[in-house]
């Protein structure tokens, strides 16, 4: 066993736990597993590392994240050891320059580190890709997603009211992990569209704000299915952000299928998406906004929510029955643009 | 029997950077003033100008503004503070 460095404290049972760690504000509020010496030893041997190894850097204060902080706070989220290379595969990616992690989990604009998990180790942990699969099921989604949170409570001092100034935030901020749906999906996995090798495992992380709900049960015609998306995204660009950035879009199966039989590839959908999710600066006047549509380049001023169709990633996911899809908003525009990381296993 | 548990916040021995000690005054000293390019935060570093100057004798003031509100200073724009005693970082907004 390799020597954890971290300060140790002796409590009677696992409630003295949950009593001193929810005082000093080290959890997001629901309770957590104790974190004992020996499941912290078996997260961190499942990653390999040593525990003063540092996984990543937070640039902007300069803060290392360790190998021995990311596994504590994996147990205290629930983590299995078999879930610690996503984890720390997540930790890599949010440490990315692009990915702006000072500025996304400070800001007021409340965003929450969207996962998505390609790959064989979706099987091997359990991760779910269909039902209810932006919320509650799976242990691997839960814990991953939460380990992350605590991370940034914990070891960046992500504390509401100190560090994150978020005015909402958004229920993702507990958990925001999903995998994608690559069995039954007519597309090529999301991350192998990043760039991965085909069979490798990845993540692919963006700051996402709250997702938001569509449903178009009333056509086979890819182009209106399409559509129903777009203009979720216009309206997020008018009642939100008008900033170009990495949107989200989680296509359940009842759509892709009909998408898929209509001849429609995921590149068609990118394209479509880039050329629709357009709005002008007059279009503000009706979200009551009117006071900044003379504003910048004046009322024909146009936007796109898409700098290019690879800035929309598109996502196999969902339960099978249902025409309802969501799209998930970035944080800021390009401000923090979605990463895509190979998960190491040992 | 007692549960062993690890402490899960950030060790401060690993940190790369350190404070350096507080002024004694800022009487007759540079002060420099970093906008971080939000909306008003000129009204709030004007007035804060006022403040260092007529209330602590501040004699000399830079202000610079940071491109990006979201993004750490370019290095640049850093060095455009070499000759200030202190510098206050603004979150206007």
């Amino acid at each position: 066993m390799t020597q954890l460095r971290s300060p140790s404290y002796d409590l009677a049972d696992i409630v003295a736990v949950n009593d001193l760690y929810h005082r000093r504000g080290w959890t997001d509020g629901l309770p957590i597993l104790p974190p004992t010496e020996e499941l912290v030893q078996a997260c961190l041997d499942a990653t390999g590392l040593a525990p003063s190894a540092v996984i990543g850097v937070e640039s902007v204060r300069q803060r290392p994240i360790t190998a021995e902080k990311v596994a504590i706070n994996a147990v205290m989220a629930g983590c299995l050891p078999a879930y610690m290379p996503v984890v720390v595969a997540v930790i890599k990616a949010i440490c990315q320059p692009e990915f702006n992690l000072h500025g996304s989990t400070a800001s007021t604009g409340g965003s929450a580190q969207f996962i998505v998990v390609n790959g064989p180790i979706r099987q091997r942990i359990g991760l779910n890709a269909t039902h209810n699969v932006l919320a509650n099921h799976s242990r691997a989604n839960a814990c991953i997603g939460r380990a992350i949170r605590l991370i940034l409570i914990n070891v960046l001092g992500c504390l509401p009211g100190q560090l994150d100034r978020s005015t909402l935030g958004h229920p993702g901020k507990f958990s925001f992990c999903i995998a994608e749906d690559e069995e039954d999906s007519p597309w090529t996995p999301l991350a192998q569209q990043r760039g991965i090798s085909a069979g490798m495992s990845a993540v692919t992380v963006m700051a996402g704000e709250s997702p938001h709900q569509t449903m178009n049960e009333w056509t086979r015609d890819p182009e209106e299915i399409v559509e129903t998306f777009a203009a979720e995204i216009r309206h997020n660009m008018l009642t939100y952000s008008i900033w170009a950035g990495n949107y989200a879009l989680i296509v359940p199966k009842q759509l892709r299928d009909l998408i898929a039989t209509a001849g429609w590839q995921r590149r068609d959908i990118q394209e479509y998406v880039y050329r629709s999710a357009r709005v002008v600066r007059r279009d503000w006047a009706t979200v009551g906004k009117k006071q900044i549509v003379n504003l910048g380049k004046g009322a024909d001023q146009r936007f796109s929510a898409l700098r290019s169709p690879d800035d929309l990633l598109v996502i196999a996911a969902g339960g099978p029955a249902g025409g309802f899809g969501a799209i998930i908003p970035p944080w800021l525009g390009s401000r923090s643009q979605a990463v895509t990381q190979i998960i190491e296993t040992l | 029997m007692t549960l062993r548990v690890l402490d899960p916040t950030f060790d401060g021995g690993q940190a790369t950077q350190a404070t350096v000690s507080r002024l004694p005054s800022l009487a007759g000293r540079t002060v420099g003033l970093l906008d971080n390019g939000k909306l008003n935060v000129d009204i709030l570093l004007d007035h804060v100008e006022t403040l260092l100057r007529s209330q602590h004798g501040v004699s000399t003031v830079v202000r610079l503004h940071k491109p990006d509100a979201s993004r750490p200073v370019p290095e640049d724009v850093a060095k455009g503070f070499a000759a200030c005693d202190a510098v206050i970082s603004a979150v206007g907004d």
